[in-house]
């Protein structure tokens, strides 16, 4: 990871900057939908419950980008600002989660036992269930730092946090991961 | 790197490449900004519904108690009422040698204003309170008052002349009233020397 950054490839975060936005733009803001939506998905799904509220919460981070869309500002970081809006769904999802747990029981029910299904995989795998047990800010620097791959600036623009803190915050979520894990 | 970090970013990759590699969703849009909602609902809307239904409440209360006093839908039945009982009035008053049908078309017209705005009361009473107000100002002043008014002017003139002698009525800009016959005696001018 230190060493993609010294040789100055593109992290993911700068994948999304290459591509030019015009505020306001329906056109532009479906583009950047098309364009993030799965790494938003990817961050969402270690945050929030399951796949199926991964998936509504990365609507509803679009939904309200649409709405202040028109007041976005071209020289901010767009990835970075997306995922200040999805981090910050995903912590009210965690809120209002208990009041979903009924309706959830009853759509598992209605899956089947087992399958390939991706999203069975990942509401099975340990480490993203013990993500689910950080507390969101920690897993979400987890997330952006060994998932999508933003540097600690990135991560501390993203979360609106000084770089020091975004550190501090990745070294609190390692030791709390390795508790919950185990090891 | 660490074990764990190595660890973290391979089981992340493994499980989270395969959910985001499912097909892009269309994107939810946002509710429309159209008031539509606030047009049907709420306050606003359900007092407009009831000024609404007052509104076309009243207009039927019009229409029945019309119909229930003159027999017919039709408001020009009512005046042809009227020019009826005028034209009986005045033949009333011509067998009887007596001037004036203002008492004789006074008494028809209060009889329906008066059957009007009881009508449209009791419309209003049925409907609630801001029917009921809408249905008996609207129907009993312009029916009932509106004619009763007029001719009993006639009635209390009685085409009698003004007392012009009396010192205390005001001065009018009437026209100079017929002379009754034999009310003044000849005016005799004599010739001078």
């Amino acid at each position: 990871m230190q060493s993609r950054e010294k040789e100055g490839t593109p992290t993911a975060a700068g994948q999304a900057e290459t591509e030019r936005y015009q505020p306001g733009s329906d056109a532009d803001f479906e583009r950047l939908y098309r364009t993030t939506y799965r790494r938003i998905l990817g961050t969402l799904v270690t945050l929030v419950r399951d796949v199926a509220t991964a998936e509504d919460c990365a609507q509803e981070t679009y939904e309200r980008a649409y709405k202040g869309w028109a007041k976005w500002r071209p020289d901010a970081p767009v990835e970075a600002w997306l995922h200040r809006i999805a981090i910050n769904v995903a912590i009210s999802d965690r809120r209002y989660q208990r009041l979903r747990e009924a309706g959830e029981v009853i759509r598992r029910l209605g899956r089947p036992a087992s399958g390939p299904d991706p999203a069975v995989v990942a509401e099975r795998s340990v480490v993203v269930q013990a993500m689910k047990k950080l507390p969101p800010k920690q897993a979400a620097a987890l997330v952006l730092r060994h998932y999508h791959g933003y540097t600690n600036r990135e991560i501390g623009a993203t979360l609106g946090v000084p770089e020091q803190t975004v550190a501090s915050r990745l070294a609190a979520a390692r030791k709390h991961l390795q508790a919950v894990l185990g090891k | 790197m660490s074990d764990l970090e190595r660890e973290l970013e391979s089981e992340l990759h493994r499980v989270l490449d395969a959910v985001a590699a499912r097909p892009i969703p269309t994107r939810r849009s946002a509710p429309g900004r159209v008031s539509l909602r606030a047009l049907l609902g709420g306050a606003g809307a359900a007092l407009t519904i009831k000024v609404l239904t007052g509104v076309a409440v009243a207009a039927a209360a019009v229409t029945v108690a019309g119909a229930a006093t003159t027999g017919s839908l039709n408001p020009a039945v009512w005046g042809q009422q009227v020019s009826d009982h005028v034209q009986e009035c005045k033949d009333r008053i011509a067998n009887s040698g007596q001037h004036g049908i203002g008492d004789c078309v006074s008494s028809f017209a209060s009889q329906h204003g008066a059957a009007v705005s009881s009508a449209a009361r009791q419309h209003g009473n049925g409907n609630g309170n801001g029917n009921g107000n809408g249905n008996a100002n609207g129907n009993g002043s312009s029916n009932g008052n509106g004619n009763a008014n007029g001719h009993s002017k006639d009635k209390t003139k009685d085409h009698t002349p003004p007392a012009k002698t009396s010192s205390t009525s005001p001065p009018t800009f009437d026209p100079e009233p017929i002379d009754p016959v034999g009310t003044h005696p000849p005016v005799a001018i004599s010739p001078k020397p």
